[in-house]
């Protein structure tokens, strides 16, 4: 009786943990692999690298929890990089940073809006608008880089406060914003009961359209903040940046655990899963390994930590 | 069934020749060219040579978006082809190998097509013409410019021993940049002074190559010189650098490209040295071969850029000195 209790507490921890547990072999083996993978310096710099990507993810999070899917927030990040960096040129460098993210929040409304007034899946309406998007970058760009070299606007994605990065305590103050919101609020109930079951969610008294486009705002915010962090980084705004960034968050969020389906997840999952990819680079380039065999290691981590997941699940 | 085809084979010709009797002024030419990406800067400065050309010929162009997609570009040029609205073509392959059965088809329908930046066939090395119905390459070898910014490296390095490198490259999937590293290789390896110590993958983004570079100080903190073979590379590169404390300058950084971002780099004394590209006099230079070949004038198989280009093909501080009113042809 004990045994199989224990079996099922096994299970139900591996389950739940996979990705924790990933993340914890890799960074026992890179350890051993390299004397300059643990070190303050580079695991600093893997958050710091990652920040973008982990304020994206973080945002996915309620996209998916509520049910849906967000394909845009790569272009948004594109629009609000070489928006910012147009404005920090021609206006001033802080205005630049600082309205980056008020245009993704605009752009995520808008998708919002679009998905519950057409009532077309998010899937779909997203491609759609994730084009409109790119091609409203390039405009703005004529599709050339606008470099920046000015020192008033490379704080926010190179400077330290107290030696830390201030783009991974962005980052992490961010996060654990969201899962205030999530976990703490009725915005968040709201958002579990609109992705766990919608009709329901509707009979008892949610405006689940409210919600879906607020979790779509977010995410488009959290766009453009990471797009304000990653063009402040390299001093230069692109119009094909961000490309494939949304199929990385959602990636980052499915691998950490959260329902695909919606009505489950948290926050904290994506920044793992987050952190899960980022090390798997971060550990090729310190051992100098074979860049052919990336792909093929990502993928073999992704499916042993989807694999772990889906185990518990089975019992 | 064999004299039904030369019968189809005649009439074409026949169709073909009226065709080309009907076009001869050169207001008459309507020329595409299929650019890798419309999206591109390197691919719009390209278009921006073609047209300049096109306004001083009178010849009418049009731009086609590859989206950096073989697939795409193969349909895109037998869609284009079939409509019939063009007479010759510049092109610049997302695929130099896969994309030879679209030229193959724009050869047989009688119509001239000049490659650019790179040869069509599986030989990189050689800009001989590899593919029935190419007209002609304009390009410059990959691995001759990587031999030449590699020698450059041993020349910083012939005081220094240890000399620690890093090479910076595209992506070692695509072909060119696989025998660029394999030309940077063969260069330094052969050197008993100088360490590769690292290679990262910088994928033309400087956001890519920053990450890469930041990963790479972790492991080596003695790093002499960074060799790449884009200027975008080096973006992301310096930045990294600077931020691990090194005094940049003191480095040899030398990217490739020529674009503006570095000839400004190199200026400042920042960077040392870019392989150039020269894509604005590469897209005119195409244009007209084109145009010469629809007027039935006779033009050469191949044009090597790294001999015909404005400037020499390894830019450097006194090359810049002595050219001080040089821009890059392209802005990144």
């Amino acid at each position: 009786m004990n045994s199989t209790l224990s079996t099922a507490w096994a299970a139900r921890f591996f389950q739940t943990y996979a990705v924790l547990i990933m993340i914890a072999i890799l960074i026992v083996a890179l350890s051993f692999l390299s004397d300059s993978f643990l070190t303050f310096r580079n695991l600093q710099n893997i958050l710091n690298q990652n920040a973008p990507l982990a304020i994206m993810a973080s945002a996915m999070t309620l996209v998916i929890i509520g049910g849906g899917f967000d394909l845009s927030v790569g272009s948004i990040f594109a629009v609000a990089g070489v928006s910012a960096a147009w404005i920090a040129l021609n206006v001033d460098p802080f205005v630049g940073l600082a309205i980056a993210p008020f245009i993704g929040l605009a752009l995520g409304m808008m998708n919002g809006i679009v998905i519950t007034s057409l009532n077309i899946h998010s899937f779909l309406a997203t491609i759609a608008t994730s084009m409109v998007f790119k091609g409203v970058a390039i405009l703005i760009t004529d599709g050339r880089l606008i470099p920046v070299r000015l020192a008033e606007f490379t704080w926010l994605g190179r400077d330290k406060v107290g030696g830390i990065f201030i783009a991974v305590i962005v980052m992490v103050l961010f996060a654990l914003a969201l899962t205030f919101v999530l976990t703490r609020t009725a915005f968040g109930r709201k958002v579990y009961s609109v992705g766990g079951n919608e009709e329901a969610a509707i009979l008892s008294g949610v405006r689940t359209n409210r919600v879906k486009i607020a979790t779509f705002a977010i995410a488009g915010m959290a766009a453009g903040l990471a797009a304000a962090i990653s063009v402040s980084r390299i001093s230069m705004g692109q119009p094909g940046a961000g490309i494939g960034m949304e199929l990385q968050a959602i990636a980052a969020v499915i691998l950490g655990g959260t329902s695909i389906y919606g009505g489950s997840g948290a926050v904290w999952r994506s920044v793992a899963g987050v952190l899960l990819l980022a090390l798997i680079n971060n550990g090729f380039n310190i051992l100098n390994a074979d860049p052919f065999y990336r792909d093929l290691t990502t993928g073999l981590i992704i499916l042993a930590a989807v694999g772990i997941s889906a185990s518990g699940q089975r019992r | 069934m064999k004299n039904i085809s030369k019968i189809a084979a005649i009439v074409t010709s026949v169709a073909l020749g009226g065709l080309y009797a009907g076009a001869s002024s050169a207001e008459d030419f309507n020329i595409a060219f299929f650019a890798a990406s419309s999206q591109n800067g390197f691919n719009q400065a390209i278009y921006a040579g073609i047209e300049e050309k096109a306004k001083e010929l009178g010849v009418k162009t049009e731009m086609y978006d590859g989206q950096f997609n073989a697939s795409h570009q193969y349909s895109q040029i037998e869609d284009v082809l079939a409509s019939g609205k063009f007479d010759g073509f510049v092109l610049m392959a997302n695929d130099t190998v896969g994309i030879a059965g679209a030229v193959e088809q724009i050869g047989a329908a009688g119509k001239p097509v000049v490659s650019t930046l790179f040869p069509i066939g599986p030989n990189l090395k050689t800009l001989d013409r590899q593919v029935d119905g190419l007209t002609a390459t304009v390009a410059s070898p990959p691995a001759d410019g990587a031999r030449e910014q590699a020698k450059e490296v041993v020349e910083f390095c012939k005081d220094k021993d240890p000399c620690n490198v890093v090479i910076m490259i595209g992506q070692l999937i695509f072909p060119f940049d696989n025998l660029r590293y394999e030309t940077f290789r063969e260069v330094l390896d052969a050197e008993s002074n100088i360490k590769v110590v690292a290679t990262g993958e910088g994928s033309y983004s400087p956001d890519v190559s920053l990450t890469a570079m930041t990963d790479i100080l972790q492991a080596n903190s003695d790093v002499h010189a960074v060799l790449s073979n884009a200027d975008q590379h080096l973006v992301g590169v310096e930045i990294a650098l600077d931020a691990a404390g090194y005094n940049v300058p003191d480095l040899f950084l030398s990217g490739g490209g020529a674009a503006n971002i570095a000839i400004n780099a190199i200026r400042e004394g920042r960077w040392d040295a870019t392989l150039a590209y020269f894509p604005k006099s590469m897209g005119s230079i195409a244009l007209d071969m084109v145009v010469k070949k629809l007027k039935g004038e006779e033009i050469a198989e191949s044009i090597n850029m790294d001999e015909v280009g404005p400037m020499p093909f390894i830019i450097n501080k006194a090359v810049l000195d002595a050219n001080p009113d040089f821009v890059g042809e392209w802005e990144q």
